[in-house]
């Protein structure tokens, strides 16, 4: 069975800051390379998309993705950061993993990240809604 | 030939909740299947981010009004998580003991409402009936038959007296014989097996490839339970079985969720058990959270509820994200209701079990004239909860 240590002899170059917890492993990857750890995590390692989470940090916006790998109960979350707040891109996983659809979705209507690739790039919760903005729901500090 | 599109909702009498389907439609075989949420966003997740930790776990119990303790349990793993915080042993069998009569609860007024939905109104009445006795235990434990706020960082808010466990194991073995007879009479049921073998079937690789959860994932054979891949509070120490069935359809989501309800049993009669030795400590005291993020999860009547947060030192928390299982579920339908009928789409998006609210519960007392009589409803719940407390002491 694949695991965290053929993870990260696998994907070592592209792995830059990682903090490691019990059964939690958080690592920070290059935008360009995401697609590439998803479907490692993904196929390789039958880990199952869980969710993901996009938040404010100083750096700039942060995509986290939580993949959990069932068989050992370890969660392994890659997140991209995107310094540009003004105009955030990500490449989507989507494409390869149908799970990640919905979530991505939200997090551009909320945060207003352009999911790059993404087959079905329209607001997920305020498609119909009477009185939308056309601005990310979530506040944001752009400077 | 010319499709006709066939609107489910967003109000519409299937769904007590609001959600908008729309189905194209080929004759009398649904092709696609279009969906539409959004329609209750309540902004949960902000919410909580202005929010003490304390005040958060009250909040996320309100998210769900059937699995309500779901989300605060997954919730206060996520904050213990962050700082790997150890529960005592009496809080860990309590958070499972209420985890596991929460799942027969869910379990059963679903397999009710498929009954109702499909016409078959006997299953309705007898689920619904057997449901009540688990929400008069909720009610002896901890004075409400939903929210039960039991949930705390570093254990849980009240402890089990050990007086009332004789009563509530015989409340349980009362309860156990009832479902059994259901577990024997509804997978043999004629008009059921007639009515859902073979209907919306969601294969093995669709549920990997959605990343379904829960029952949903497990009836078209894919082995996840958070419960056995990550056992938290007493699961490791507790013996039962993950039920896992192959076919993918109605049927077996109803045969598994039944067999799970009598797993739950099992987990509770066990903790129930451990729970009969003297009162220990139930809450260890939790001064400060540290800077860090925490993910927290549990096997829900629907599958894999999950929160992350992210702390910063502060008492509370700078991003609070909660997904429950039917996100991950509903759009399984995608699969699951191409190329059936028209008229098992509906039992087909029911199967999956999206969150209905439950809690509403009314009291209206009339007098002998038929007056109504206006009574304070707090006051009659304590009243009730003191007269089931002193039924089991006998």
């Amino acid at each position: 069975m694949v695991n965290k240590d053929d993870l990260l002899r696998v994907l070592g170059p592209k792995i830059r800051r990682k903090v490691e917890k019990p059964g939690r492993l958080y690592f920070e990857v290059a935008d360009e390379d995401l697609t590439e750890v998803a479907v490692y995590l993904f196929q390789t390692m039958g880990c199952r998309l869980s969710t993901a989470t996009a938040m404010e940090t100083y750096h700039g916006l942060e995509v986290l993705y939580h993949f959990s790998h069932d068989a050992t109960g370890w969660y392994y979350c890659p997140r991209v950061v995107i310094p540009d707040k003004v105009h955030p891109r990500v490449t989507s996983i989507a494409p390869v993993i149908r799970g990640a659809e919905w979530i991505e979705r939200e997090m551009a209507e909320f945060w207003g990240i352009t999911f790059e690739g993404h087959p079905r790039p329209e607001r997920l919760l305020s498609k119909d809604h009477p009185q939308r903005l056309d601005k990310p729901y979530r506040f944001r500090r752009v400077s | 030939m010319t499709k006709t599109v066939v609107p489910i909702g967003p109000f519409h009498p299937l769904l007590e909740e609001a959600e908008s389907f729309t189905l194209k439609v080929d004759g009398e075989t649904v092709v696609d299947v279009d969906l539409d949420i959004g329609w209750l966003h309540r902004g949960h997740e902000y919410l909580s981010e202005g929010r003490t930790f304390t005040q958060a776990i009250y909040l996320v119990e309100r998210i769900c009004g059937i699995c309500s303790t779901s989300h605060p349990l997954a919730c206060v793993h996520a904050i213990e998580d962050v700082d790997h915080i150890e529960i005592p042993e009496r809080a860990a069998y309590i958070r499972t003991l209420i985890g596991e009569l929460e799942r027969i609860h869910s379990h059963l007024l679903w397999l009710g409402l498929a009954g109702h939905f499909i016409g078959y109104d006997t299953v309705w009445m007898w689920a619904w009936k057997w449901r009540e006795p688990v929400l008069q235990i909720f009610e002896q434990i901890s004075g409400n038959r939903n929210h039960y706020g039991m949930m705390r960082v570093g254990g849980v808010a009240r402890d089990i007296n050990t007086d009332d466990i004789p009563g509530l194991q015989k409340a349980l073995n009362e309860m156990e014989s009832k479902l059994g007879m259901i577990a024997k009479a509804v997978p043999d049921d004629p008009v059921l097996k007639s009515r859902l073998k073979g209907v919306g079937i969601l294969s093995k690789e669709a549920a990997v490839d959605f990343c379904a959860v829960g029952p949903t994932a497990r009836a078209s054979g894919v082995p996840i339970d958070v419960r056995k891949d990550e056992p938290k509070d007493a699961y490791g120490w507790v013996d039962f079985q993950a039920i896992v069935l192959p076919n993918g359809d109605v049927y077996d989501k109803l045969v598994l969720r039944v067999l799970e309800t009598l797993e739950s049993i099992k987990i509770v009669r066990q903790c129930l058990e451990k729970l009969k030795a003297p009162s220990g400590p139930i809450l260890n005291n939790v001064k400060e959270i540290g800077i860090g993020e925490g993910i927290g999860r549990y096997e829900a009547p629907r599958g894999e509820v999950f929160h992350y947060i992210r702390t910063d030192g502060t008492n509370r928390a700078i991003r609070h994200k909660v997904r429950a299982p039917s996100y991950v579920n509903i759009p399984t339908f995608a699969a699951s209701c191409k190329g059936i009928p028209v008229a098992d789409a509906l039992i087909t998006l029911a199967s999956v079990d999206p969150c209905y609210c439950c809690t509403e519960r009314a009291i209206r007392i009339m007098t002998p004239d038929n007056n109504r009589l206006d009574l304070d409803l707090l006051r009659l719940s304590r009243e009730k909860t003191e007269r089931l407390r002193r039924n089991i002491h006998g």
